[in-house]
């Protein structure tokens, strides 16, 4: 929890100035900052590529449709040496995880980058801004 | 990583491996280096790597074997891992850790949208070059290939990740976001090649004086920019790299010369590289899916 709340002051401006050199280009330049969204489902698979992982969540309404989000996060690099494996942020399997996120500017639907993941034990993996 | 493994997954790991055998000297102990006092990367943990004896090969070069750390290398990327007790993990957005080196960076924009095209941190071209330079940061997004998976180029990769050295050449070995990359540099007074054709990260030639390791470059194809913001140069670039070993870090400065369109020889800022216990691997595949769906022209300005 402490962590989180290191984490949890810490603006959008600060992931403008700092991402860039090793995701390539300008989070805001694709994703609404302003326009925060919270998603709770299970991961579906997780593509490890570079410059950006990819997170597929999928997400059930209250229809029981499922739909599933593309979501961008950090390199494998940056990941690794934070000692987070694809596995481990992947989940287990069914595991209900909420993503904090921030939607895709270009109107592409279910496209977002991912702020943090709240696993079903309540530990967090911070990304980005919160 | 077993080397089996590192045979199938990496082949420049062969000519690596077959260079390691012919050092003459143990590398440098990461254990040692990752137990130095402090926060990994800071100012404390630095200047105790620093004041240990720097080490030197039989014939009395300084040695650069290792795996060397520099966080990326960008003052203002200090990814921090910081767990706590019930598993939460930041790796990024988290305070700068007390005492890291410019943890808000010098030169980083702290705004969105598109950067000046040129500023603190980035090279001086001649008035006539300008305007090149602005439409190419302009428009970056879409004609930078750094953005699209290729080879960063010299000096913009920045150090390497890992230095393999015996009496002949030295191997810079990357894991860089767009791949793994090397480079094969000659210390035996070898001259450059003259039938090679120009790449993402040109030819290389070494030479020692002291405990520095001079490396110059050259050969660089048109595709590669010196930074971010339209920062181009012609075939005739030629980038100066300095390696100097103190204890277990290493003092990384670079020049890059490009008389035809910059106004004066750039210096990027020196660098501080440190003895890791992290080995590289090889890096995952990249496929950029992002670039398509970017708005407008803005990216980061990312100051060297």
């Amino acid at each position: 929890m402490l962590l989180q709340r290191l984490c949890a002051g810490f603006a959008w401006v600060m992931l403008v100035a700092a991402v860039p050199v090793l995701t390539h280009h300008s989070v805001p330049g694709q994703f609404d900052v302003s326009k925060p969204v919270v998603l709770t489902g299970t991961i579906a698979k997780v593509d490890w590529i570079n410059p950006h992982i990819y997170v597929h969540l999928s997400v059930k309404d209250a229809r029981g449709t499922v739909t599933t989000w593309a979501l961008a996060t950090l390199p494998t690099a940056m990941m690794r040496r934070s000692k987070i494996t694809k596995a481990a942020l992947s989940g287990k399997p069914g595991e209900m995880v909420t993503v904090n996120a921030v939607p895709a500017r270009d109107g592409t639907k279910n496209l977002g980058w991912i702020n943090k993941i709240t696993y079903a034990d309540g530990h967090v993996v911070q990304l980005a801004g919160s | 990583m077993p080397t089996r493994l590192l045979l199938l997954t990496c082949p420049a790991a062969v000519a690596v491996l077959m260079l390691a055998g012919c050092g003459s000297a143990p590398p440098a102990d990461p254990v040692a280096a990752a137990a130095a006092p402090g926060t990994r990367g800071s100012e404390e943990q630095l200047k105790a790597l620093a004041a240990r004896p720097t080490p030197h090969l039989a014939d009395g070069r300084p040695d650069f074997n290792a795996t060397w750390d520099h966080l990326g290398g960008i003052e203002f990327v200090r990814v921090r891992t910081e767990v706590a007790a019930d598993g939460s993990v930041c790796v990024f957005g988290c305070a700068p850790p007390a005492g890291a080196p410019g943890g808000e960076g010098r030169g980083a924009r702290r705004g969105g949208g598109p950067p000046p095209p040129m500023g603190p941190g980035t090279p001086t071209y001649k008035p006539e070059f300008l305007a090149k330079v602005k439409d190419l940061s302009d428009r970056q997004v879409q004609v930078d290939t750094n953005l699209q998976c290729a080879a960063p180029g010299v000096p913009r990769i920045g150090p390497p990740g890992k230095i393999i050295q015996n009496a002949r050449e030295v191997v810079f070995l990357y894991d860089d976001v767009n791949g793994g990359f090397f480079r094969i540099i000659p210390t035996d007074g070898r001259p450059h090649p003259t039938d090679t054709e120009p790449s993402y990260l040109g030819d290389a030639v070494g030479r020692y004086e002291g405990d520095v390791l001079i490396v110059e470059t050259r050969n660089l194809n048109e595709e590669t920019w010196l930074t971010d913001n339209g920062a181009f140069h012609t075939a005739d670039l030629k980038v100066t790299e300095r390696f100097t070993r103190v204890g277990d870090t290493i003092r990384y400065e670079a020049v890059a010369d490009d008389p035809a369109v910059l106004a004066e020889p750039w210096a990027l800022r020196p660098l501080t590289l440190w003895v890791s216990d992290q080995e590289l691997a090889e890096p995952a595949r990249c496929e950029d899916r992002d670039l398509p769906h970017m708005v407008d022209g803005s990216f980061h300005s990312n100051p060297r």
